[in-house]
This record gives structure tokens, sequence and C-alpha cells, in this order.
């Protein structure tokens, strides 16, 4: 595929870094030469200097023959106006854009093909956010993903001494837990990839990923480990977009502390929020913290723009008694350092929003693609055509499914409706049609050796290595003989 | 004549289409259905791309037979391009495609357009008649190549 990227900020590179080894034709537009250079050290792609939303300049990336234009500029105006141009003038087929901003969002009427022509519009803040309160709600994971819209989930949960199953095969699980039907779709020990037998004994320490409906997850995560009490107090530290983004979805059911250091900003933020407490001060303040009891905090999220503010304001939470401390760090590097010492979960922005942006790119019918492990692993659904013709799994059974060795079926949902063309102005990628609330009927099957798939079925699939996905994507899609 | 020409004209096959990616084929030949039987252009460009999104149809040997089904559409209709250079196509054999093949059906396909196309999967099997398309020379040449094609021919490899 021809894929333009228009800005190569973090989002965009993680984008290209994900995508070049995959076959793909992708060019590079930024205002910034030396970053381009930078990126072309490393990356087998094309890159253009200029202004992103300029027609000369996509003439110049080659929007004439695109596939897809990618517009993750930092400026949402910026990228409005180049998937309109790239509309009009050029016909591309997907458009895809970054908006920032709330006020934009709250329309989506603008995102039409009557208007800017955006295909899928893409949220990092609202993603990121959604992605913290599942953690919030779920404080004994450390990575709750949602698939067909919240039919089932995937989290991932360390294992713990005195977790029921933790010492035990796997395949006692459905005793411990008779009424729940889960599958564990993969272990991380000591950050090496385990594939998941029935005799696999689960250690302490080992990171376990598990496909279930929502509502079974905790008994299943209650086997590895012992549970937390539920989450009330929360402290925020950054009252930027995230922070009271986050603050605003919690502030009904919890007790929700939000620390902003600029002065008028906490004043904006403390007109914003009903019920939230707002204090000026720094997040590094040891007093400010220690005055604010930090020590009965159940959770603490480091969610400012600065990568040290939020390590060292996480570290110091931990410190002085917070239960769980979160902290939001851009550099992939700072992540993997933060990761497995004492502070929780580091949340890389990058990683948690590239999967709406896969989503799109992936070939095949895509619902749902989620980045795990730093990129290293995928989670993703995928919606079945065809017949026992035209496809190479429709009326075969999982055992059946020619998967490449380290990708595995964990759950197939059934009786979503299908979407037929496109459906412009949705959010964060999450096709409207396919939502549950709207289809209660939708089956949620957890895949056993013998379970046939068929037709407009969504199957979840866990792929451990990221060099899978290719031929993961081949054979789930259909053949010439397609109608 | 075979089932294959009957769906196809003359002034339908296009020679040395001079086009750099297989998005502007797709709208060349949305352009050419919108004049040949008033069909938008785009809804051909955006049903060719919509299929080809769930799978190539990119055959391999350098052969596509991209395909879509049209609302309003009566009976199924054909396009034949030669490319003037090949273009990527995202095939099998991951080879660049210079013959392609278009075929568009009514909304409610069936059976018979079914076989259509694994008629025409089966015309491109035949070495000879590829090599024939790639060397003809005009458009009604190519379109009596095709015409002239016989099904389950001895020779098909």
């Amino acid at each position: 595929m021809k894929i333009i990227i228009l800005g190569a900020g973090r989002v965009g590179t993680s984008v290209a870094e994900s995508l070049v080894s995959e076959a793909n034709d992708i060019t590079m537009v930024d205002l910034d030469s030396d970053r381009l250079h930078l990126l072309q050290d490393h990356l087998d792609l094309r890159t253009v200097v200029g202004n992103a939303s300029h027609p000369s300049v996509m003439i110049r990336a080659g929007a004439e023959d695109a596939d897809m234009i990618l517009a993750v500029t930092q400026s949402d105006e910026t990228n409005l106006v180049a998937c309109k141009l790239a509309a009009t003038m050029f016909n591309t087929p997907t458009k895809i854009a970054r908006i920032h901003s709330a006020n934009f969002l709250a329309y989506p009427e603008i995102f039409s093909a009557d208007n800017f022509c955006v295909d899928f519009v893409i949220c990092p803040e609202k993603i990121l956010t959604e992605y913290i309160e599942k953690l919030i709600e779920f404080p004994e994971a450390l990575q709750v993903l949602d698939f067909a819209n919240g039919k089932v989930s995937l989290v991932a949960v360390r294992a713990f001494h005195g977790g029921p199953l933790v010492g035990r095969e796997l395949q006692e699980l459905r005793q411990h837990v008779p009424n729940v039907d889960t599958r564990v779709a993969a272990i991380f020990r000591k950050d090496r990839p385990i594939i998941p037998e029935g005799d696999t004994v689960i250690e302490a320490e080992d990171e376990v990923f598990f496909i279930a409906p929502e509502k079974d997850i905790r008994a299943v995560m209650r086997e590895m480990r012992r549970m937390d009490k539920p989450v009330e107090r929360v402290m925020i530290a950054g009252g930027g977009n995230i922070g009271k983004r986050l603050a605003k979805a919690l502030e009904k059911d919890h007790q929700v502390k939000i620390i902003e250091y600029d002065k008028r900003a906490s004043e904006r933020l403390a007109a914003d929020l009903d019920h939230a407490l707002v204090l000026h001060g720094d997040a590094t303040d040891e007093d400010l913290l220690e005055s604010e009891n930090i020590a009965e905090m159940d959770m603490f999220c480091a969610l400012t723009n600065d990568d040290e503010n939020n390590i060292m304001s996480a570290l110091l939470a931990k410190r002085m008694g917070a239960r769980k401390v979160i902290a939001l760090i851009n550099r992939s590097a700072y992540v993997d350092l933060v990761q497995s010492g004492s502070i929780d979960i580091a949340i890389s922005p990058a990683q948690v929003t590239i999967g709406s942006l896969l989503t799109h790119i992936r070939r095949g019918d895509v619902a749902a693609v989620h980045s795990l492990r730093r990129g290293a692993a995928e989670a993703l659904e995928l919606v079945v055509h065809g017949d026992a013709r035209s496809s190479n799994v429709v009326g075969r059974k999982v055992a059946d499914i020619k998967l490449p060795k380290g990708a595995s079926i964990g759950a197939i949902v059934r009786g979503l409706p299908t979407t037929e063309g496109r459906d412009p102005g949705e959010d964060d990628g999450k096709k409207k049609a396919r939502g549950a609330s709207s289809n209660p009927d939708a089956q949620v099957l957890i895949a056993h050796h013998d379970t046939v798939i068929e037709t407009g079925d969504h199957v979840i699939l866990f792929v451990i290595n990221k060099k899978l996905i290719h031929q993961v994507e081949e054979l789930f899609q259909v053949g010439v003989g397609f109608l | 004549m075979n089932r294959i020409a009957q769906l196809l004209t003359s002034s339908n096959v296009i020679v040395e289409l001079d086009a750099t990616s297989k998005k502007r084929v797709f709208e060349q030949v949305g352009l050419l259905f919108e004049n040949a039987l008033q069909i938008k252009h785009n809804q051909v460009f955006d049903s060719l791309f919509a299929r080809e999104k769930l799978g190539s149809t990119g055959l391999g040997q350098g052969v596509a037979i991209p395909h879509g089904r049209i609302k309003g559409l009566r009976d199924a209709a054909a396009a034949f391009i030669r490319m003037k250079q090949p273009i990527p196509f995202d095939a099998p054999d991951g080879r660049p495609v210079s013959l392609i093949f278009v075929l568009l059906v009514p909304e409610k396909a069936t059976d018979l357009h079914l076989q259509i196309l694994s008629e025409l999967a089966q015309m491109f099997s035949d070495k000879n008649l590829r090599e024939g398309l790639l060397t003809g020379k005009d458009a009604m040449g190519i379109y009596q190549l095709i015409s002239d094609w016989m099904p389950n021919a001895p020779d098909q490899h």
C-alpha cells in the first residue's frame, strides 16, 4: 500500500516504524528536515519537507497515487485541511486525521464527506483516558483491552504467590472457575513468550494474557493473585488534556485530587470540574503530596507532558505510600527502564494509540488492533468474510486453521452487525454499527479446538511476534473468487 | 464467443494505460464505466477499493481481476486494461501487474457471476493467452484474442 504520513511526531514515527517492515510504500512529510533525515537513517521510507496541508507538498509526496493519508501533525487544523484536500484534489480512498481538540470532536458532522472528508478520526487523549480508566476499574491488571466494543476483553495480569492457580497447570483453571469460560492467550516469563498448553505451569511473576468476557475478568484474575480493594481515591498530576479528561471521567464515582503547576490553568480546571479538588502546585513537591495525604491514595497518575517529571513524581508518590502509581512516559527507553521498578505501570502514549491507526491500515477487514508489549506483540480483531470456498477460515474448526506458530485464536464474537461501506466521523476507529449496545444478541465464544468459524464472525487473535502478522492477515483475507 | 467476451466490448479495452498505481487505474476504470454505462465513477472506484481491502484480486503472473458489486447495475460489465508499466497490486506472488480485467456485477450477484470469475481465473492461467495479451497491438486485436479463447482448452499451463 502507498501511505502518506503527515507529521513526523511521535505518533507518525511509531506508525512508520511499525509499517515499513510490512511491504508498504511510505512517504513522510514534515516541516523539520532534520527530523526527517534522522528517520531516514534507520527507516526505509521517502521523505518530503514542507507544510503538510499545501497541495504542492502533497503532490510531491505522491498524493495522486496514495491509497491512504494519515494526517497526524500537531495541528488539528492542518490535519483537517489535509484530509479535505486529499479528498477533493486527489480522491484519496482513506483519510485519517488525528484531532486533539474536544471542541472539534463535539461536532462530528464536520468530519463528514460534505465537510472535511475525514474517514476516521483518532483522538489520542480520549484513547489514553479510556485506557487509564480501565486500569482504575481493574487495579490488579497491567492492561485491559476491549474487543467487539466491550463484549470481550484481553487482560494482562502479573501472577503472584498466593494466587490459587500459581504453581499449577493451566488446565486446572476450568475446575477452579467452572462457570467461567476463558482462555490464556500467552504467558511472558522474564520477558520471554511461552505458548500456553494445558500442562503449562503458571509461575509467580509470570505476565499472563487472558481473554474473557468483561464480567468474568475478576474471577480469572483472582486465580493469579490476591485482589486489591476497589480504587476510591485518585490523585492526578498534571491538568492538561489527559489529566482533565480523566478527572472529568472519574470525579462522579471517585474522590479525585488533581495537581496543576500553572496557576491560570488550575483556575480554568477548577471552573471546568464539578467535584474534583484542584490543587495548584508541583507534583514533585514532597510537602504538597504529604499534606494532601498521598499515603491514602489508591491510585496516583502522573500525566504531565514531561517524562522526567512524571517519573519523579510517581516514584515519590510510591515511596510516600500511594498504593499504585501510573506514569505517562513518551520516551520508549524510559518506559523500559522504569516498567519493572517501583512504578507499577508505565504507559507509552504512542504504543497505546497506535492500535487505533493500525486498525485502518492493516489489510483485510480489521475491527480493532492493540499493540502489546511495547509493539513486540499484537492482538487483533478480524472480521471474517466469504464462504468455505473463498475463505481459508470459514467452515473450519479452530484447530484446523493454519495459523503460524505464535498466533492463536482467543475468542469469537458472533452476531455483530456487518458494516457496509464507510462510516465517516466515527470516533477513535470504533465502528458505531458494531456497537455492543445496539446488538445485545451478539455472543462471545471462547475459542476451543472444535469451534467452527462462520462468515461474519469477529475473531480475536493474539500474535506473540509482530513478524507473524502479515501471515495472519493473509490467512484471513478472502480469495480472488470472493464476490 | 465465450461468456467473458460477451461482457466485454472492444471499446472497453484499453491498451498501454499510463498510470502508476492501483488507485489511478481504478479512477480511469470509473470514468470508463461512467461514460459507457452511466454509473457514477465514484461508485465503481469505491466498490473496487472496498473489495480489494478484503483481499487482493491479484492472481499472480502479472494478472489481476478486480471486481465489485454495483448498486443499480442490471447486467455484468467488464473492461480489460494492459498497463504501460506494471503496477504494484499486492498479488500473492508479489509481482507487479500489467494485465487487469475488471468485472462489475449487479448488487445481487448470482452463481453465474461466480462462474464468470472462476472462468476468468482459468483464462488467465493460460500462458499463451497471457503472452498474446501482452504483445497484442491494439484493442481490437486483444478483444479478438479474448473472444477466441476456449474454456478447457488442452494447452493451459
